[in-house]
């Protein structure tokens, strides 16, 4: 086995104790507060030592091209193990799932709100081919591959869903983890946030649904089971949500806006 | 054959180091604060089957590989692996009782901990954004969310809940 990889490891161990050794932290900003895990602290800390100003002498052997080609290849599988474990978080719940699952899938025509509300602001802001790319969904695998089949990936179209791919690896996982316990403040049921986790990331649902365990610990069970069959409903659907209502109503509104100018 | 054997040991490497790194989360979790779930007999049980569903998902993901139908070809190992564990936890209550002996936020640190490590040279690609979709980034991924909440809260208040 490589010696830098035994680095890598025991660089991860190092992470995970400093991470929950600082454990989760409650930050009040003005009537609200915001609360962050460990997990938060752990993608901080690795995002933050992996700037390149940092990668000199030893760091360098931490963040080798191996390690990190490593890290990106098989994180999938290193997440395995969580989607593993929602199974035993629905099967218990299942009646009260099925029971509901309109609910479900009524909240999956919610992600149109990337549409509705993104489409909007990009045009008034500016941008105009872009914006097709940027906000037709959350900017995962689905979208990219959709928008490249579509118009290519070098296209305009294609650098507005790249830069919403790279923001979203980069700080989706931070943004839901302080967002969904303010919406939860705001008054939404706990329940309802828990369905909306399921945005089709597996990072950051889990990133959303953790902060809502740990604002509601005493609903651990039922925001798991709810977020997760909410996810899973998503991969599902969510290809099918994107190609007949998402892509149609964002040309709709697109050439709405944009009419008259050129 | 034999390079296809390697491939489900490499991967059956990567996810016990994935156990194990949640093994170790939740043995240091539980030393800092006594009162978290502790590591038990039932939590090594449960982190095996969360290893062996895991596999059986690749396992089904690559089989599936030879379907005809581009949806199924597409569907992702992470829906897969939900799947395989849904149908599994349904027919025996004692994966249920192991798996829930692992405590979920231990689950999550690891996983971020290698989303930071495997994000390390895409931060220089940030350059190549701007502020403004950064800007729309932020309205879109509130937009699913906010979206996919007010539906589920409608939802629940007609369904009584």
């Amino acid at each position: 086995m490589k010696k830098n990889f035994i680095y890598l490891i025991v660089f991860a161990l190092l992470v995970i104790t400093v991470a929950e050794f600082i454990g989760f932290q409650s930050i009040p900003i003005g009537s609200f507060s915001i609360g962050l895990l460990p997990l938060v602290f752990a993608i901080a800390i690795t995002m933050i030592l992996g700037l390149s100003i940092f990668r000199k002498g030893f760091w360098k052997k931490v963040y080798s091209k191996e390690n990190v080609d490593f890290a990106s290849k098989y994180l999938i599988f290193i997440m395995l193990p969580l989607m593993a474990r929602y199974g035993a978080d629905v099967a218990p719940q299942i009646g009260e799932i099925i029971q509901v699952g309109w609910v479900f899938i009524i909240q999956e025509l919610g992600n149109l709100g990337t549409v509705l509300i993104g489409l909007p602001l990009a045009i008034m802001l500016g941008l105009r081919r872009e914006a097709i790319g940027a906000t037709l969904g959350i900017g995962r695998e689905g979208e990219l591959a959709y928008i490249s089949e579509k118009y290519t990936l070098e296209s305009k179209e294609g650098r507005g869903v790249l830069s919403i791919y790279i923001i979203g690896t980069l700080f989706g996982a931070i943004f839901f983890s302080i967002f969904s316990p303010i919406l939860l403040q705001l008054g939404f049921q706990v329940e309802a946030l828990a369905m909306a986790t399921g945005v089709g990331s597996g990072s950051m649902m889990s990133a959303a649904s953790a902060s809502l365990v740990a604002q509601v610990p005493d609903m651990e069970s039922t925001i798991l089971a709810y977020a997760s069959a909410s996810q899973l409903l998503t991969s599902f659907l969510g290809t099918f949500t994107m190609v007949f209502l998402a892509a149609p109503l964002q040309q709709l509104i697109y050439k709405f806006l944009v009419r008259g100018d050129n | 054959m034999t390079n296809g054997m390697n491939k489900y040991v490499k991967y059956g490497l990567i996810l016990l180091l994935s156990v194990g790194l949640i093994l170790f989360t939740q043995e240091i979790k539980s030393l800092k604060d006594p009162n978290s779930m502790p590591v038990t007999g039932t939590t090594v049980l449960g982190l095996g089957v969360l290893w062996l569903f895991s596999m059986i998902g690749i396992g089904i993901s690559d089989v599936m590989q030879k379907s005809s139908v581009k949806f199924i070809r597409d569907f992702p190992i992470l829906g897969w692996v939900s799947i395989t564990s849904l149908v599994l936890c349904l027919i025996s209550d004692f994966f249920v009782q192991a798996i829930q002996a692992v405590d979920f936020l231990s689950i999550t640190t690891p996983i971020l901990t290698f989303a930071g490590i495997s994000v390390a040279n895409r931060l220089v690609d940030l350059r190549k954004t701007s502020w403004k979709i950064a800007l729309v980034a932020i309205f879109v991924f509130t937009g699913t969310y906010a979206g996919s909440a007010l539906l589920a809260q409608l939802g629940l208040y007609l369904a009584g809940n």
